[in-house]
């Protein structure tokens, strides 16, 4: 399931609620992490999660730009973030 | 109308950005505007005229973020990609539609369309929404750096159409930009809007205030359930009142009718075939449009992006997912349109399940069967009885779609990687009462011309068959002591071909008549009321009885009630799954490009839906013997 990663960094899903940090890394496909890109998920941005969905459903997260979006969280697995 | 076309503008730009309300203002057409990234699901056109008369047609694409990597040529991003190739070679302006307060994640989809080499005008809107956020933005500034035309509107300006007519043409006249700048879109977005401070950005204030409720991890689940509950209770408690009096007004013509034609074929044609078919399903029009405007009332307000959040999690179980929701949620109006909305689906195996399985959802042309059926056999119970009964009609038919996606789920698969949801929650907000009155208004016109047309023929051909003796007929049983024109009706070709079909039917409940209805509806399920009512029409002695009072009151040769609560709900367990409507399956032929997954539709809703109406009925009929 996941990408091996360097153990420093932390990941968007286990992000605390309400603590901003910023996107340094997608662990995932060409295709994917730029379809993510062109929606506003890019690296530097930064990223607060404001809540999770109950069951392991999705993250909802709001960008620096305003932006608010829901992310599936196998996939916020694999973006790396920095506090 | 169509004058030569001298310029196309197309609209590009990320789902939700206003494309749909500046063609709208453009055209003055009026294509639905939603508050769901990504609601035009396919390349609406129109036609206006520029300020110096020549004609410009307007061209809204699907919202997109990127047209790169658009791979799949399903997906919004091929249908884009796919138009505005189309446009070179004529003369054309791509318009970027940009939402003023989403700048910097736009400017990389205008980087791909400078990199197209067309001619390219940025249009950022909701600028309204920038200023009550205390920020200016440079649009100088920004055209500078960018090397392109920019103008900045919103949608309530006065002179909006002209602004824009005047930079589509500006831009026509250039042509494209000369050379192609570059630019980083964060530092560009962060240096030409200048963010005053000071005022707090109202609208998402309130869009945190909801999510706090509606997002809730208890209550949000809950507000969803409950509000689902009460848009398909609302189907039948806000409609009855309307729809009797509708039913009322065509009885009182019927027996007008009747009264001054006096007795004979003419009458019988007008009363039991134009009024018997069309009139009973014209009491379903209330109950339709309720739905319809609800339904919209969910998607412009922004709560529909939130439900996908709610139930991406329960979708993905039964191997659907997040963004099936959309699709899922429309089909209650009408699959046809659901079925296109499936494109917003990014895995192909996940879309291909979806569109399957959207024809189980009850859409409205259903109602009109449920409603009788209910009204027939459990008239007598409280209106809580029967409002709840429509409730489970509608559980029945999602219990169903999830019950065949998990069936189908390994089964049905299609190369693609596996997509989680990404989805963009935009913020709410409070939808137009003239757009919804404006749907409320084509809604209706369009059943009741549907009515007026298709239901009309079929009622007065079916009320012909109903008359045409078949041969060998003459034998046939007739209760004792019918009308002659009864008699004529068991005696009829359509009534042969109803019998010939019973040895097969009757395991379910299904008699001639019933055959006949369905054989009637086989290509368009809204005609099962109207044929019925055309039959029953015949049959009944009595104008004034309405058709569910005949239904409930028909004898069988013998002199025994033919329907009883056994075969109400065979029929109804049928009508959820079997998928008696041609444009869906054309839908389905269209968005799967495959006549072997359109005939596997057929085969697998009516092989269920008959082995369903049968266990139905045999429990039913010894359970409540
Ligand atoms: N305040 C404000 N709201 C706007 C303006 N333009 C559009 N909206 C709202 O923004 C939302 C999205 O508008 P649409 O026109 O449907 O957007 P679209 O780009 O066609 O979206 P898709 O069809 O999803 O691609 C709707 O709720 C509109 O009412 C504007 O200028 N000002």
């Amino acid at each position: 399931m996941s990408v091996p990663m360097t153990s420093s960094a932390a990941t968007l899903d286990v992000l605390e609620v309400g603590r901003a940090a910023q996107v340094k890394a997608l662990a995932l496909d060409a295709v994917e992490a730029d379809w993510l890109r062109a929606v506003g998920l890019v690296e530097g941005v930064a990223v607060t999660v404001l809540r999770r969905a109950a069951f392991g459903g999705p993250l909802h997260l709001r960008l620096s730009t305003g932006l608010e979006l829901a992310v599936d969280r196998a996939l916020a697995a694999r973006v790396e973030v920095s506090p | 109308m169509s004058a030569e076309v001298a310029l196309t503008v197309a609209l590009v730009g990320r789902p939700n950005a206003g494309k749909s309300t500046l063609f709208n203002a453009l055209t003055g057409g009026t294509v639905k505007v939603g508050n769901f990234p990504g609601i035009t699901v396919e390349a609406v056109t129109g036609q206006t005229t520029l300020e110096d008369g020549r004609a410009l047609r307007v061209v809204d694409l699907p919202g997109v973020y990127s047209l790169v990597g658009a791979g799949d040529p399903d997906s919004d991003e091929g249908h884009a990609l796919r138009s505005l190739d189309a446009l070179k070679g004529s003369p054309h302006v791509l318009a970027q539609v940009v939402d003023a307060t989403q700048l910097a994640p736009a400017l990389r989809l205008t980087k791909e369309l400078l990199a197209r080499g067309q001619p390219l005008l940025l249009i950022v809107t909701q600028h309204d929404l920038l200023v009550t956020q205390g920020s200016t933005l440079d649009v100088p500034g920004l055209s500078e750096a960018l090397g392109v035309q920019v103008v900045a509107v919103s949608a309530k300006e006065p002179g909006l159409r002209v602004k824009l007519l005047h930079a589509i043409a500006d831009v026509a006249r250039l042509g494209p930009s000369a050379a192609v700048r570059t630019f980083d879109d964060a530092a560009l977005a962060a240096r030409v809007v200048r963010h005053d401070g000071g005022l707090k950005d109202r609208l998402r204030a309130r869009t945190e205030r909801l999510d706090a409720v509606l997002l809730h991890p208890l209550l949000g689940p809950l507000v969803f359930l409950g509000l689902m509950t009460v848009l398909f209770a609302s189907v039948f408690f806000v409609a009855e009142p309307v729809s009797a009096a509708i039913d009322a007004g065509t009885r009182f013509l019927a027996q007008h009718l009747e009264a001054t034609l006096g007795p004979g074929r003419l009458t019988s044609l007008l009363v039991d075939g134009v009024l018997g078919g069309a009139g009973t399903v014209l009491i379903f029009l209330p109950q339709i449009v309720v739905l319809t405007v609800v339904l919209e009332l969910i998607e412009a307000s922004g709560y529909l992006a939130r439900c996908t959040f709610l139930v991406d999690r329960l979708l993905r179980f039964v191997g659907l997912g997040g963004r099936s929701f959309v699709p899922l949620l429309t089909a209650h109006a009408c699959a046809v349109p659901a079925i296109q909305a499936t494109r917003i689906i990014r895995e192909p195996g996940q879309r291909l399940r979806t569109i399957l399985v959207l024809p189980l959802m009850t859409c409205s042309a259903r109602i009109p069967t449920y409603g009788l059926l209910i009204a027939a056999f459990f008239g007598a119970r409280s209106a809580w009885f029967k409002s709840a009964a429509f409730v489970a009609l509608y559980v029945g038919g999602i219990l169903a779609a999830f019950g065949a996606s998990l069936v189908l789920g390994s089964r049905v698969k299609r190369a693609g990687a596996s997509k989680p949801l990404v989805l963009e929650l935009p913020h709410y907000r409070r939808p137009q009462a003239r757009v919804m009155a404006r749907l409320a208004w084509r809604t209706a016109s369009r059943f009741v011309k549907d009515v007026g047309s298709v239901i009309v023929v079929a009622s007065v051909v079916l009320w012909t068959l109903l008359n045409v003796p078949s041969p060998g007929g003459g034998d046939v049983v007739v209760p004792e002591g019918s009308s002659e024109k009864v008699v004529a009706m068991h005696r009829s070709l359509a009534a042969s071909v109803g019998r010939a079909l019973e040895p097969l039917t009757q395991p379910a409940g299904f008699d001639w008549r019933i055959n006949v209805g369905l054989i009637g509806s086989f290509g368009a399920r809204e005609l099962m009321v109207g044929t019925l009512g055309v039959i029953f029409g015949i049959e009944g002695e009595d104008a004034e009885a309405p058709l569910a009072e005949r239904l409930r009151e028909t004898k069988t040769a013998s002199g025994a009630p033919a329907y009883g609560v056994p075969t109400a709900l065979s029929l109804m367990v049928f009508f959820i799954i079997a998928c008696q409507c041609m444009s869906t399956l054309a839908a389905v032929r269209r968005e799967t490009r495959s006549w072997r997954w359109t005939g596997f539709v057929v085969a697998y809703t009516y092989g269920l839906a008959y082995g369903l109406a049968v266990l139905v009925f045999q429990l039913g009929s010894r359970l409540l013997a």
